[in-house]
């Protein structure tokens, strides 16, 4: 036996071996397979992904393992269906019914979808835990995911309800209770990070983000004449519009400042979305434990920006490729079109082309995504990481079962799955 | 014999072997010469790990026993003896050959499900909706429907004939369905209107909703015309075409959003499938309503020569996007058909020449 202090030659016990290329190729070739078999591939490139993602991080000079078989993913998945497909006839006949509840059904589906959506989440994320072994080791999770998924849903309530300043507790409640619930054989993990602390550091985005939306509201109750505009709605639907103007003379100015309040606050939103993930993962990665085992980040910001600055690139480059791309298939569509006017050929190969295009573009920017920006975070992620308390390492006892896939079915069903 | 990482599988420690190959089996031994364990080769797996290192489990094991092996010789000679470890990758490739064959043959089953399958069951489920059903149906279509329809006037008089100076126009277009209604003899009643829209269009929905556009009126020269098209949308409801395809948008947008999942964003491909799907069912169903409308006309005693008139009118004048009537522009053939069964007008005019100058203003406001 020997030391860990020998095993590892990263600084911080955590290493990413794989290289760019080499997910490109993983990435590229199950993009093409993805478009062939209308998308059932996916079972096997997300396995694919996990088992190249976790052979190459290394922790303490081991590597995680990952033993998910995507037969059983796509088993979880047909018992989702099964489970759902009921679920989805019953809202389509309420929907039919024009009384009380055909109005309410779009209100109850929402709220259910979105306590199943978490309730999957939490499951799913109990299949990728019981898959991942690392030396020799299951790691497990119990809790309740009905449990999960109701305080989940009453966290978004109350951070939609305070515009996103709950949003800091929120993160640090629900992950601990998931890392709570989380062990490593026998070690159990916890959460020591604190969302006042991430409030504090979200807070200027906040403000940045919220103040032009603000500027547009005080603005609006300023301009806007509200015993006039009261009096135009009582008048009568007719012409309503050219009344309310009439009332209110600023209004039209009033539009145009909270159009570009709103498109200042969207333009803000995407520039600072990068720095907003970094200091989560950052946050998050620090407030890791399992048992004396302690994770500290120092994740940098500006290589977060870079991961974005290379897929804007990539993007651009994707989208020269397409451009040039559609010219003759345009003009295949312009040739058909002219020699059969009036043809259901025509139209069907117009929108068969169409189609085709969409996928494409769609596959291909969903591919430079994950190729740049998911496993830039991915690997930035692991190598800003420091790892104490190691020697724990030694002492860790075997624990816990593997789970079935269906909550990983489920999150594929409600379009919420993940790595 | 090769040096290697052992992990017993019941606590974490890490252990240095040395690892011999015996004619049976792989022999794992500590340090000290003390063995930990012997493996058979058939019951050794290979599994996930980085590229330079070969990790070895047991085959369906509870415990999770691993050895790491870093040298690429010895791995390759243990990938020549155990069958389940596939250091050369060559299993692994007839895996996913075997995978993408199988993948292929469902996306081919799930097409043709789409493109025959759905279709047949709903023109098997169709007869037996019951009318009440199919009225109800056709209630909550009707919602979402005036919602597309309706961009212009957003709900403040989109439907004609309702103010004072509209109302002549109203009685003539009851009067008009009321005699294709008889002629046409249906078990329920029928909820025609005219609404404000430019195309020269109309469309029948579910449990008896007719919409004749605005654009349509205006189009027409003769009262034949119009009624003739009125006729061809009636054939949709005697066909209950709309319920058919509401069903079947229904069983397709679950085949497709339910199976293709989340990779892309699954909503754009569901609906562009369902329209380019959609219009090739309805192309029989069109020349079926199409015989219905010129039948019905001659009961009525017009002149079914009016509706292949009006089609060949409209032919290509429809915007784009907006075929509902034409969905398919065979517009010749259906033309020719048409006049082929059609025969000269038998009984009195459909309308007077005041009331079709009523319904020419049905929406004059």
């Amino acid at each position: 036996m020997t030391g860990l202090d020998t095993a590892s030659s990263a600084p911080g016990g955590v290493r990413f071996l794989g290289t760019r290329g080499a997910y490109w190729r993983l990435l590229i070739r199950g993009a093409a397979l993805l478009m062939v078999t209308l998308g059932i591939y996916r079972f096997w490139l997300i396995t694919d992904v996990r088992r190249f993602l976790w052979a190459n991080s290394e922790v303490a000079g081991e590597t995680l393992e990952y033993t998910g078989r995507p037969v059983e993913i796509l088993i979880g998945f047909l018992v989702a269906v099964a489970i759902l497909a009921p679920v989805y006839a019953g809202f389509f006949i309420a929907a039919l019914d024009l009384g009380t509840l055909g109005q309410m059904s779009g209100a109850i589906a929402f709220l259910g979808l979105a306590v199943l959506g978490q309730y999957a989440i939490y499951r799913a994320r109990r299949y990728r835990l019981t898959r991942t072994i690392f030396r020799g080791l299951r790691f497990h999770q119990g809790g309740s995911a009905w449990g999960y998924a109701l305080r989940a849903v009453l966290w978004w309530a109350l951070t939609g309800l305070t515009l996103g300043l709950a949003y800091p507790f929120q993160l640090a409640s629900l992950e601990r209770y998931k890392m709570r619930h989380t062990y490593y054989g026998d070690l159990q993990g916890r959460f020591e990070a604190s969302g006042f602390r991430l409030l504090l550091r979200g807070l200027p985005m906040w403000l940045m983000l919220l103040a032009p939306l603000a500027l547009a509201v005080v603005a609006f109750a300023e301009a806007v004449d509200w015993k006039a505009l009261g009096e135009a709605i009582a008048a009568g639907t007719d012409s309503l519009g050219s009344r309310i103007e009439g009332g209110n003379p600023q209004l039209p100015d009033v539009i145009v400042f909270a159009m570009l309040m709103g498109g200042t606050s969207a333009s803000l939103a995407a520039l600072l979305y990068p720095a907003f993930q970094a200091v989560i993962l950052r946050w998050w990665l620090s407030g890791l434990r399992f048992g004396d085992i302690a994770l500290a980040s120092n994740l940098h910001m500006r290589n977060v920006y870079g991961a974005y600055v290379r897929f804007l690139w990539y993007g651009l480059l994707l989208s020269i490729a397409l451009g040039l791309l559609s010219i003759p298939a345009l003009m295949l569509i312009g040739t058909i079109g002219s020699k059969m006017p009036d043809s259901i050929v025509a139209e069907a190969v117009g929108s068969g082309v169409a189609l085709v295009g969409y996928v494409v573009m769609a596959l291909g920017f969903s591919t430079v995504y994950r190729a740049t920006v998911l496993l830039s975070l991915w690997q930035l992620g692991m190598e800003s990481l420091h790892l104490s308390g190691l020697s724990a390492l030694e002492r860790v006892q075997a624990s816990g079962t593997p789970s079935s896939a269906v909550g990983e079915g489920l999150a594929d069903a409600l379009h919420v799955g993940g790595y | 014999m090769a040096q290697g990482i052992y992990f017993d599988g019941h606590t974490s420690a890490r252990h240095d072997v040395g690892v011999t190959l015996t004619p049976s089996a792989l022999q794992i031994a500590a340090q000290d010469g003390r063995l930990l364990a012997e493996w058979p080769y058939e019951e050794i797996e290979s599994l996930a790990a980085p590229d330079t290192v070969l990790r070895l489990g047991r085959v369906g094991s509870a415990v999770l026993a691993r050895l790491e092996i870093a040298d690429p010789a010895f791995a390759a000679e243990i990938g020549a003896r155990a069958r389940n470890v596939d250091w050369a990758g060559r299993n692994r490739r007839r895996q996913q050959l075997r995978v993408i064959g199988w993948s292929l043959a469902a996306t081919v089953s799930l097409v043709a499900v789409a493109w025959l399958g759905v279709p047949a069951i709903a023109a098997r489920l169709t007869p037996h909706l019951p009318a009440a059903v199919e009225r109800k149906l056709g209630d909550a279509v009707d919602v979402q429907l005036r919602r597309m329809l309706d961009t212009k006037t957003l709900g403040d008089g989109f439907d004609c004939g309702v103010k004072e100076s509209e109302r002549p126009g109203r009685a003539a277009l009851d009067k008009l369905i009321h005699r294709l209604e008889t002629a046409a003899g249906l078990p329920e009643s029928l909820r025609a209107t005219v609404v404000r829209r430019a195309e020269a269009n109309a469309m029948a929905l579910p449990g008896g909703h007719i919409y004749v556009f605005e654009g349509l009126i205006d189009k027409a020269d003769k009262v034949d015309e119009v009624a003739g098209v009125i006729a061809h949308e009636i054939g949709h409801v005697a066909h209950r075409d709309g319920t058919r395809s509401v069903l079947e948008a229904g069983g397709l947008s679950f085949l497709f959003g339910m199976l293709l999942g989340d990779f892309v964003g699954g909503g754009a491909v569901v609906i562009a499938a369902k329209s380019v799907l959609q219009s090739s069912y309805t192309r029989e169903a069109e020349a079926a309503a199409d015989a219905y409308g010129a039948a019905l006309m001659k009961k009525a005693g017009g002149d079914a020569h009016a509706l292949a008139t009006m089609l060949a009118k409209i032919g290509g004048a429809t915007e784009p996007g907006m075929k509902i009537l034409l969905d398919h522009p065979e517009t010749q053939a259906r033309v020719r058909a048409i006049n082929a069964v059609a025969a000269n007008p038998t009984g009195p005019p459909l309308l007077s020449a005041s009331e079709w100058a009523a319904l020419k203003r049905i929406c004059a406001r």
